[in-house]
Parts: structure tokens; sequence; C-alpha cells
């Protein structure tokens, strides 16, 4: 018999008893819709999360000074320990030093608090910084301190009225001194300031301008961090380990520095996820167990009460390959439409949980091809049996069931 | 020869007792034969049928069925033949409830695997031959018994078998149905299809050509009917 045949006949078989279809499918219809829910929410959390990662560069690594143990004047970073990371360490990429300071930013209508990151022209190749007018600090700019700064485009905005300020001037320093600094770029503020309202006011202007200059006007300034970015992500852990090195041979000290990573937090991120997954996955096969067992208990009572019927066609010609093929059939299409409406509500529970744990669901079609996998193979496993009992049945006890 | 039994023994055991159906059964039908099936309740006229028609396999014996001896047969082929070669008509019509009539005479032909537009025609001919030309979307349980036993005689015919196997096909109808049922297969024989019907009431056997009449499993008469019934 032809498969269209037998799967209209399914489905005809499936709407004349709906409710027991039902029943039959609710455990297919929870294992799948919580598959499906767990593996998009899932997907969506990993990609966010390895989204902000790339930003940022997974082959990138920090030093900074340890918070634990003292420190002492001549154990600080400098920008020599810089300059020597990238001289010495061939598998470096780029290399820049971070120095973080409050301050003050003027201009002739008004003052604003600002956040100054004092770097060197590296720096744009090891964060995920934009340049959107004019340009990011150069070597020269590092090398003589020059008095230049980049803001960001929302506080160029504030400040004087428009985002490409590109050679204005602005006045930098904390409360008591003031030094001239020409704007030479714009940076994307990302969307920092787009959260509005008087958070907005409290985000300061991000400043970036060169190391050496913030070392002439701010005495006090300290590089906490170097970025490092290798060229390969697998050089990560052996670099970071010279670079250590490194410095603690130019400070002629000891266990006074420590590196981080962000794949360490990928690779605990993965874990996490994984027995999230395991966990989830767990549930799932046990409803769909459950699912695959309920199919197989209606199948067997189908088969029954479908004796006369199994026995009539056999006797007009049906082979035991037909017999099975309709059976089987049937057990298929009602674990791939339970499958179905799974896959359907959990895209529907998936986008109602997403929002309150803040993760846009991704729905690949794997996921779905993956479901109709699952829902065809539980249907085939337990329905085999059923459908085997059916094809074997002699005609003549068949015909003569009652 | 279409039909031939050679000794054909049936014991159905049951536990320790053993019944023996059919006690050394020979029998020669030939194409076009119109043959009759009598005997009291009891006395192996289904077990035969059933042989007959490859639903059950004699405890031994010989059956050529157009000179190929079938025992040596495997399930598929069995099915096979009962596709091609036998077309049934039982006592209870044995319709398939959820199938519209048209549908229940299409059956057979999809197990043949034949393209549903051909299907469809040879069907809505049979039921025409079945004198059932409307009503053919109905399902059986809208039918009369009249009109069931006519689907199932088109279900039998649709695919042009060697012989039609009737067990008791007026067992369930009333006389003037009966005597519907009694025109079709007459003039079913007459355009040359081989009828094998078994029965107990002698004025349906009168219908035949020539009666076979059981008792306790053996054949003990072989005649032909000399007035026969016709229409
Ligand atoms: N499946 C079976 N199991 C055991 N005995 C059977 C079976 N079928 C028929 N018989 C016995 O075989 C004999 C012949 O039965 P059957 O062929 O049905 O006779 P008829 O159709 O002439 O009434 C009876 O004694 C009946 O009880
Ligand atoms: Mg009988």
């Amino acid at each position: 018999m032809h498969i269209l045949e037998a799967i209209k006949l399914a489905i005809d078989s499936i709407l004349s008893n709906k409710l027991r279809a039902f029943l039959t499918m609710l455990g297919i219809i929870i294992g799948i819709a919580s598959v499906i829910t767990i593996v998009s929410l899932g997907t969506g959390g990993q990609k966010a999360i390895l989204g902000e990662f790339e930003k940022i560069g997974v082959n990138v690594f920090s030093i900074k000074t340890r918070n634990d143990v003292e420190i002492r004047d001549s154990d600080r970073l400098a920008i020599r320990d810089v300059e020597m990371i990238r001289k010495r360490l061939s598998s470096v990429k780029y290399a820049a030093p971070i120095a973080e300071k409050m301050g003050l930013a003027k201009t002739d209508k008004y003052t604003k608090r600002a956040l100054f990151i004092a770097t060197d022209f590296d720096y744009g190749n090891v964060s995920n910084l934009k340049v959107i007018y004019g340009r990011f600090l150069n070597e020269k700019d590092i090398l003589i301190g020059r008095n230049v700064v980049l803001i960001d485009k929302d506080s160029a905005k504030e400040l004087f009225g428009y985002e490409d300020c590109v050679g204005k001037t602005i006045k930098i320093g904390s409360y008591s001194s003031f030094d001239t600094a020409e704007i030479i770029g714009v940076i994307d503020s990302g969307n920092l300031k787009s959260l509005g309202g008087s958070i907005a006011d409290q985000i300061p202007v991000i400043a970036a301008i060169p190391i050496t200059y913030a070392q002439k006007i701010f005495p006090d300034v300290n590089i906490s961090q170097i970025y490092v970015m290798t060229y390969d992500q697998n050089q990560l852990d052996e670099t970071s380990s010279q670079a250590l090195r490194l410095i603690e041979s130019l400070h002629h000290n000891k266990d006074k520095y420590k590196t981080e990573n962000l794949i360490r937090f990928l690779e605990e991120f993965n874990r996490i996820l994984g027995i999230f997954t395991a966990v989830i996955g767990a549930i799932a096969g046990i409803s769909l167990l459950v699912g695959g067992i309920g199919i197989m208990n209606i199948m067997l009572v189908s088969v029954t009460e479908r004796t006369r019927e199994i026995g009539i066609r056999k006797a007009i010609g049906a082979r035991q390959r037909d017999i099975l093929t309709q059976f089987l059939i049937e057990a298929v299409t009602i674990s791939l439409i339970g499958g179905a409406i799974g896959i359907f509500l959990g895209y529907i529970l998936a986008n109602i949980v997403g929002p309150f744990i803040d993760i846009t669901p991704v729905f690949s079609i794997n996921t779905i091809l993956i479901a109709f996998l699952f829902s065809t193979a539980v249907g085939i496993f337990f329905g085999i049996y059923p459908a085997q009992k059916a094809a074997k049945l002699d005609p003549i006890v068949a015909l003569r069931y009652e | 020869m279409m039909i031939e039994l050679n000794n054909i023994r049936k014991i159905y055991s049951l536990g320790k007792i053993q019944v023996e159906a059919l006690k050394g059964i020979s029998l020669k039908i030939n194409k076009g034969e119109y043959v009759a099936i009598v005997g009291p309740s009891g006395s192996g006229k289904s077990t035969l049928m059933n042989i007959i028609g490859l639903l059950d396999k004699p405890t031994s014996g010989s059956y050529k069925l157009n000179d190929i001896e079938v025992s040596t047969l495997n399930d598929n082929q069995l099915a096979y033949l009962r596709n091609r070669q036998i077309g049934f008509v039982f006592q209870s019509f044995n319709l398939l409830s959820k199938l519209n009539a048209l549908a229940n005479v299409e059956l057979p032909m999809l197990y043949a695997k034949i393209p549903s537009k051909e299907r469809r025609q040879r069907a809505l001919r049979a039921l025409e031959i079945v004198g059932l030309s409307e009503r053919i979307h109905h399902k059986p349980n809208e039918l009369s018994g009249g009109q069931q036993q006519r689907v199932a005689i088109a279900r039998a015919i649709v695919m042009n078998p060697s012989f039609l196997l009737a067990d008791e096909p007026t067992g369930n109808l009333d006389t003037a149905s009966s005597i519907e049922i009694m025109k079709i297969f007459y003039q079913l024989n007459e355009s040359g299809t081989t009828i094998v019907m078994v029965t107990h009431e002698q004025d349906i056997a009168n219908h035949t050509k020539r009666i076979v009449r059981l008792r306790d499993g053996n054949i003990i008469e072989d005649t032909i009917v000399p007035n026969r019934i016709i229409y």
C-alpha cells in the first residue's frame, strides 16, 4: 500500500478518536516542548554571551597586580612593561596599558564628571572600542604625551550639541587643575546611555587619553592592568605565564601579579550550560519514554480493536508488510503530531519565559529537525511491536474476531 | 484445472481434543463453474472454503490452484494470490466501517498498487455491475444489508479474480435481497466468472449448476442441478 494512503488512514483513525489520541500524545508533547524551550533558551543565552566575548576578543588576557598581597611602588605596572611584552613575546599581537581615573571635563558651558581611560595606541585593537569620527591615539601621541582626547558620542552631543566635535578643545583634569586637550576622535558609547532618564545623567563622559599625557596631568595615575592580545587563542595560556614571568623579572619580584582571560569564564559557562542541558535532557528523555509507552499502549489497544479489519485486509490481499506499515505509520503519525504540537508549545513557552530571564530564544532548523527526528524515532521504536503483532495475525482468526 | 483438491484433511487441535473437520476431500472445479457447497452445520463447509480461499492451510493433502501447488507458498505469495485470483464474499459482508462504499471497493487495488485514477474507474465499473451506482459515498452503516453485500461483491470482482468464494452470502439477508444477490451471481457466472458458494438453503443452492454435499468432513454427494433457477 502506498505511504500516503497509510498516512491518510492514520489521520482518519486519529481524528475518529481525538481525545484518546491527544492523551496519548501528551508525553511526547511535554517531552518535545521542554526540549525546544530549553534548547532555544540555552542557545539564545549562549549566543548572547558568546557575542559579548567576541566583542572583547577571546584571545585577550589581562595582567594586573594582585589585591591580596602587599604592593609597593616598585611593583606597579609601568609603560615599560607594556613595551617589553610587545618586544619580547613573539606570540603577542597587541598590548595596551590601562589606567582609569575619575575627573572632570569642561566646556565653556558645561562641567561634567569624566572617566578617563589612559592607554596607548594598541587599546583600540584589544578592546571592542569603535572610533566613529576622527582617529584613535597614535604612537606619536604616546611618545610625546600629547594633549589629545577621544570622547564618547553621547557626551559629545551633550557638551557640543552634535556628535562630530573633532578639532574642538575641552578642559580636562581634577578639581583644582585643568589642562586643555584637543578632541581627535569620537567613540561609540555602545548602549550605555540608551538607558535614559536620570541614570543617563549619572554616566560620566568616557574619555580616552594617552597614558603619557595622563601621567602629566594626574600625578597619582597608576596602570591598573595591561591588556594583551595573542595571535591565536591557543597561545593564551602559555603567553600569559610568559608575560607574568617577564614582568616579575622586570620588577624583581614574585607572586605580585595575576592574569585573567575570558576563556575560563567561557569554559565555566559552557560547563554550567552542559549540566543544565543534561538535566533537561534527562527530563525530556523520561517524558519521551513515557510518551512512547503511551503510544505502544494505545497501538496495542488499536490492534485489538481492529483485529477484524486486519483480517479483512489480509483476506483481500494485504501482505504482512502492508499491515506493518499501516500501523507503524499510524504510531509515527501520532508521535509526529505530538512532536509538532510540542515544538509549537515549546516555541510559545520559550518566548514567554525568555523576557523574564533576559534571553532571546534562538530556534534553529537543527533543533526543530532533531525534535521531529526524536518524535519519529519514538513512534517507530514503540510502534514496531504493536505493528508486528498486527502483521502476524492469522487471517482466519482475525476474521472470526468479534 | 482451476481448483484441484486431493485428499485434503484438516485437523483442529484444541489441547488434547482433536477435531477432524475435513477427512480427505478431493474436488475439482473448472473455469466457469457455479458450485454450491451444502451440508449441515459443522460439516466442514467453512473450513473447506478457507482452505480454497488460501486463508487456511490443510493438515495434509494437495491443493492446486491453476495448476500451481499452493501448500509450499509463503505468506506473501498467498497474499498475492488472494489479491489477484480470489474474490471473497462473506456472510457478514466484512466491509471496513470507516470507509465509504467506493473506498471499500478500491481497497484490493490499493494492495495491488494500481494507480488511483484507474482504481477509481474500475471501482465505479464494479459497482455498476452489481447495480449500485448511487450511494457509493455512503459508509456501510448507511446502507442496507443487500446494498452492503453488493458492495462486497463489487470488491470481490474488482481485481478480475479467477473465482468468487462466497460463504453463506445470503445468510444475513431477507428474501428479496437474497434474490438480488443471486441475480448478480447468475449474471457474473453467465459472463464467465467461476463461483463457489457455501449455503445451507436449498433454494439458494438451486441457483447453481452443481451441488457438492458435505457431511462430517466428507463429500457425500456431488451432483448437477437439474432445474436450476435462472434469470
Ligand atoms: N478454529 C477452529 N478450531 C477448532 N475447531 C474448529 C475450528 N473451526 C471449525 N472447527 C470445527 O470444525 C468443524 C467444521 O466446522 P466448519 O467448517 O465451520 O463447519 P460449517 O461451516 O459447515 O458449519 C466443526 O466441528 C467445528 O466445530
Ligand atoms: Mg460455516
